[in-house]
């Protein structure tokens, strides 16, 4: 309105001198025209309209310009009547500035309206700004709370819980509440917390009860430790009164107690084996005797310095400079005696004396290789029959007579792991060379002294086992004693075979008939190697029933000019472990079990069905049994073998034995089975 | 924490379980001796007869003491074949006595050894189950001595089932009623082998007594007898005059034994071809245009009609009593021969021997 207004008053300014008059005018006019309320203009301006107000003022300017207009015409005219005119013209004037003072008025007035309420606005978005500036702060806030409780772990996360599945076949229905729990994990997991906080409940108190019962026994066992100690000096009173008594009655307990007296001097593996020996012999076996020999004296001597074994490193080190500085040359004599050291024995030793019912004696030597930590045994036989000596003496000597009594236990190497450490140090290669003069390490002589060795790691202590060696007690005296007996057999049996005989006793007659034609002519012992260079002996080896413990035979039968050779491997632990033959015939030409089919079923009438040749008395007639079978088996394979119709004259061995078949099968087996009653022989 | 702690449990549990086992194994010398019988028993095994399943994937094998072992053929040939695929699927104990023939029909196997033959379902063998379907024992006259059955040949055409041995005849069983309806007699001595000539309805037969019969199975008349050992040409006194073995395609005839292995026509009745083989035959077969054989020797040969031996494939075993082409499946086609030993030996390729399978 004002620019407008600007424009407009440009030239009036020239013209007229300023607003002020026409101000003046417009309020007068506006005074005029509103005569009636002159304090209410505030009030008239929300009344007027603003644009209504401009038309009037531009209006009115115009008027007031064209009344200038027609005055200075007037006046320049100068007429004379154009006072009045011009009077007349003025009020009009007048009537206008009046008019335009009001309107400045009302712009005024409005203006300031206009101010006020833009001061409200401006105050009112002031105030919105705030606000929205609070509620960011406070959206941020929240953000960050939110963050803070997303990061929040939980220690329950650490908590090792029970599986699910546990949980629910475990946990009592009011904890674990499936209904609810299957389907909010939240829920399931508080549920489990409760159930894993009750279990550990119930486990502490559990703890607490096991605490107080630990100490509800270790009180008693003081209470019987004491009790103990008082019977200590109690019993020693009696024994002392109860020694006339037996001088009276004349029983050797005190014998006995001084030969405990010397068992403590044992080292722990001899006591436990003098022990559980002793034992067996008062229980199971009355001519079973047991006693310690060697002098006990060096034994205490040993005794007295106990840290001396463990020191013996350091010692043996320091000793080793100081022999090294004076006697350097001999070093291999040095060498000598630290292996003597090693291989050194206790110097006590149990004797242990297995006698059988025909008065033959077992002599058993425990020896306790002290920095070995091993027990061997050597064993020694006093037959009762004195029997001329014979190639196979072999059987009751020494160094076989023991060999392989459990399988696989032949005694050549130690049982404990730690010795070949041991030997390493000191240069031997294997205890094997010392067996003769040490004796045996068996791993039964071991389990007697109660020593378990594992078979991967070494020992390093000494622990001595009563258990262990009661549980092998019995069986291990047992067989002993069988093959003791089964020895003493084969020794009496050899005897007769050198000379050509076969015995066989009369509860075995029924498994021959009486003619046997084929004769045993010689009986010979052979080695390994030779075993193992026959030709028919192959397929024993690689079935890995011919073994270098074993005790290898020849025996070779002959009828006319038909030879057979029977090569024996006979298994340390005969007769609970049968010999195996293996049989070569030599007639018309090689044959053995390669190339015949019926030599191969001759080995198998004697070695598989060896069961119904054991006889009496645990089969300590198997071996002779075996070959008288042989014998017949030949007889029965020469007699039956066809007759070649090509070759002029008689049949060499004319068929004597009644058969039902000579042939069978497709192999054309020939019938090897002796019927006994009837005395005919069939096909197996 | 409640976890370690069951699991410390469970594991003191072990421990003591296995040092009971380690106690078990220390106190005890009974299964030594069982195991060295065990071996000596493996050491003089014969496996006399084989056969193999409907579906070709197993072999069963019968041997000396009457047990018979069923191999799984599609485990031991597959490319991730371990020791133990080479062992046993099952055994166990038939007969009383060895089994000296096996065949298979389409759902069973017949077993036959000392007098009797017994039915096994394939179906149930290979699940484990060993119980006998049905056992059959042919009419024999009194005798001290059971008669074995040496021989079973299958007759599909009429479903029935020839079997034949020790009492000189063959008898001829009806396997749907399992009644005997024919005997066919003639042979002097027991008879080792059987053969059947389908397009003439004929049955052959090889024998101890040195010969070889030809049978009419409509009427059960001997059709034919050739005394083998009686021409020149075939006959070796000093190995006797049994025949072992025959095979039959049509007019040809291949037989063996004490007499040379030769190649017959049976029309004419001549024998034609000679293997030059020194050693008594036992297993023969057509094969392609081949013959494959086997005997107391330690091969397989492979001759071919002209008397050639093409091959001589060498095996494990010192003397062969059955040989055995898996015909019945394509992928696991193999020949396998078995014999004096535990092991059978296995010829992918007929050339070699690729493995054994071993009896346990």
């Amino acid at each position: 309105m004002s620019s407008d207004s600007g424009k407009k008053r440009k030239p009036k300014v020239i013209r007229t001198e300023g607003v002020a008059p026409e101000g003046k005018r417009s309020r007068a006019e506006a005074e005029h025209s509103q005569e009636g309320r002159p304090l209410s203009e505030e009030a008239e301006v929300e009344l007027r309209d603003p644009s209504k107000d401009f038309a009037l003022y531009q209006r009115t300017c115009q008027d007031l310009q064209r009344l200038m207009l027609e005055i200075q015409e007037l006046k320049s005219r100068g007429g004379r009547d154009s006072a009045a005119e011009i009077e007349e013209r003025r009020i009009q004037s007048c009537v206008h500035f009046m008019t335009l003072k009001k309107l400045n008025r009302l712009a005024h007035i409005r203006l300031k309206s206009g101010r006020d309420q833009t001061h409200e606005a401006k105050q009112k978005v002031d105030a919105y700004h705030l606000q929205l500036q609070n509620l960011l702060y406070e959206v941020m806030h929240l953000q960050k709370e939110i963050t803070k409780c997303l990061e929040f772990k939980s220690k329950h996360e650490e908590i090792e819980l029970v599986g699910l599945e546990a949980f629910y076949s475990e946990a009592p229905e009011e904890i674990s509440r499936p209904e609810v729990t299957q389907e909010d994990p939240h829920q399931q997991t508080l549920a489990r917390l409760d159930w894993e906080l009750e279990q550990r409940k119930r486990l502490a108190e559990k703890y607490k009860e096991g605490l107080s019962q630990k100490e509800t026994i270790l009180k008693e066992i003081e209470v019987k430790k004491e009790y103990l100690s008082n019977l200590q000096p109690r019993l020693h009173s009696i024994m002392q009164a109860s020694l006339p008594v037996q001088e009276y009655l004349s029983m050797p307990f005190d014998q006995v107690h001084k030969q405990h007296e010397t068992a403590r001097h044992l080292p722990p593996p001899l006591y436990v084996l003098f022990v559980q020996a002793s034992a067996y012999g008062q229980a199971c076996d009355k001519k079973l005797v047991v006693a310690i020999e060697g002098n006990v004296e060096e034994a205490k001597a040993l005794c007295k310095p106990p840290e001396d074994s463990q020191d013996d490193e350091s010692d043996s080190d320091a000793e080793e400079e100081q022999t090294t500085k004076r006697r350097r040359p001999t070093l291999g004599v040095q060498l000598d005696d630290k292996r003597k050291e090693m291989l050194k024995r206790h110097p006590l030793t149990v004797n242990v004396d297995l006698k059988c019912k025909d008065g033959s004696l077992l002599h058993l030597t425990f020896y306790f290789l002290m920095s070995l930590n091993v027990v061997t045994v050597k064993a020694k036989v006093t037959a009762a029959k004195v029997t001329a000596p014979i190639s196979g003496g072999d059987l009751l000597s020494p160094d076989s007579l023991l060999s392989c009594l459990y399988p696989g236990d032949h005694g050549k190497r130690t049982p404990n792991p730690a010795n070949q450490f041991q030997f390493d140090k000191v240069g031997i290669v294997s205890l094997s060379d010392y067996v003769a003069e040490l004796g045996h390490p068996y791993l039964w002589a071991q389990k007697l002294g109660g020593l378990h060795f594992p078979k991967d790691q070494p020992q390093s202590s000494i622990a001595a086992d009563n258990t262990l060696s009661a549980s092998h007690m019995e069986q291990t005296m047992k067989l002993l004693k069988t093959r003791l007996e089964s020895r003493l057999a084969l020794h009496r049996q050899f005897a007769s075979l050198e000379h050509g005989i076969l015995p066989v006793s009369s509860e075995c007659q029924h498994l021959f008939p009486a003619k046997i034609v084929s004769r045993l002519v010689k009986w010979v012992t052979i080695t390994y190697e030779d075993y193992l260079e026959l030709s028919y002996t192959k397929d024993v080896v690689e079935a890995g029933l011919a073994e270098d413990t074993h005790l290898y035979y020849m025996a070779f039968i002959e009828r006319g000019t038909a030879k057979l050779q029977a090569a024996v491997a006979l298994n340390p632990g005969y007769c609970a472990i049968p010999p195996v033959f293996s049989l070569g015939l030599n007639w018309n030409g090689e044959r053995n079990n390669r190339n015949d089919d019926n030599i191969r079923a001759m080995e198998r009438e004697v070695n598989v069905h060896q069961g119904e040749l054991l006889g009496p008395r645990r089969g300590f007639q198997l071996l002779t049994n075996q070959l008288q079978r042989l014998c017949l088996l030949m007889d029965v394979y020469l007699e039956t073998e066809a007759h070649d119709s090509s070759v002029e004259g008689p049949k060499e061995f004319p068929r004597e034995k009644m058969c039902l078949r000579l042939a069978r099968g497709p192999s054309r087996m020939k019938p090897f089975k002796y019927n006994h009653p009837q005395g005919f022989f069939s096909h197996r | 924490m409640l976890m370690k702690g069951r699991g410390l449990l469970s594991l003191s549990l072990k421990l003591a379980a296995s040092l009971r086992m380690r106690h078990a194994e220390e106190g005890n010398t009974a299964p030594q001796t069982m195991d060295i019988q065990r071996s000596l028993e493996l050491l003089h095994m014969t496996v006399y007869s084989q056969s193999v399943s409907p579906c070709g994937k197993y072999l069963a094998a019968g041997n000396n003491y009457g047990e018979i072992a069923i191999f799984s053929l599609s485990a031991a040939l597959s490319s991730e074949a371990k020791e133990e695929s080479k062992k046993p699927v099952v055994s166990f104990t038939a007969h009383d006595g060895p089994i000296y023939a096996m065949v298979s029909t389409d759902r069973q196997l017949l077993s036959a050894g000392n007098g009797e033959v017994k039915a096994w379902n394939w179906s149930e063998i290979v699940k484990k189950g060993c119980k006998e379907a049905w056992s059959r024992r042919p009419p024999y006259g009194s005798s001290l001595e059971v008669p074995e059955i040496n021989s079973l040949q299958l007759n599909l055409k009429d479903n029935s089932l020839l079997m034949a041995g020790g009492d000189c005849s063959i008898h001829m069983m009806d396997l749907e009623s399992g009644s005997f309806t024919h005997e066919f007699q003639g042979h002097s001595d027991y008879i080792h082998c059987l053969a059947l000539r389908e397009q003439l309805r004929e049955c052959l037969s090889g024998s101890e007594d040195g010969t070889v019969r030809l049978w009419d199975l409509r009427t059960g008349n001997q059709v034919q007898s050739i005394e083998v050992h009686k021409y020149e040409e075939c006959n070796r006194p000093q190995n006797g005059k049994w025949i072992r073995c025959l095979a039959t395609d049509s007019d040809w005839m291949v037989c063996g034994g004490g007499p040379a292995l030769t190649l017959w026509h049976l029309r004419s009745v001549t024998p034609t071809t000679i293997f030059p083989l020194p050693q008594c035959q036992q297993q023969v077969m057509f094969y392609q245009d081949l013959i494959l054989s086997a005997g107391h020797s330690p091969t397989i040969n492979h001759l071919q009609i002209s008397g050639e031996v093409k091959a001589q494939i060498p095996c494990m075993l010192h003397c062969v009593h059955s040989l055995s082409i898996n015909e019945q499946s394509p992928e696991h086609k193999v020949l396998t021969a078995a014999g004096s030993s535990h092991c059978i030996d296995v010829f992918t390729n007929f050339g070699y021997r690729a493995f054994s399978l071993v009896f346990t």
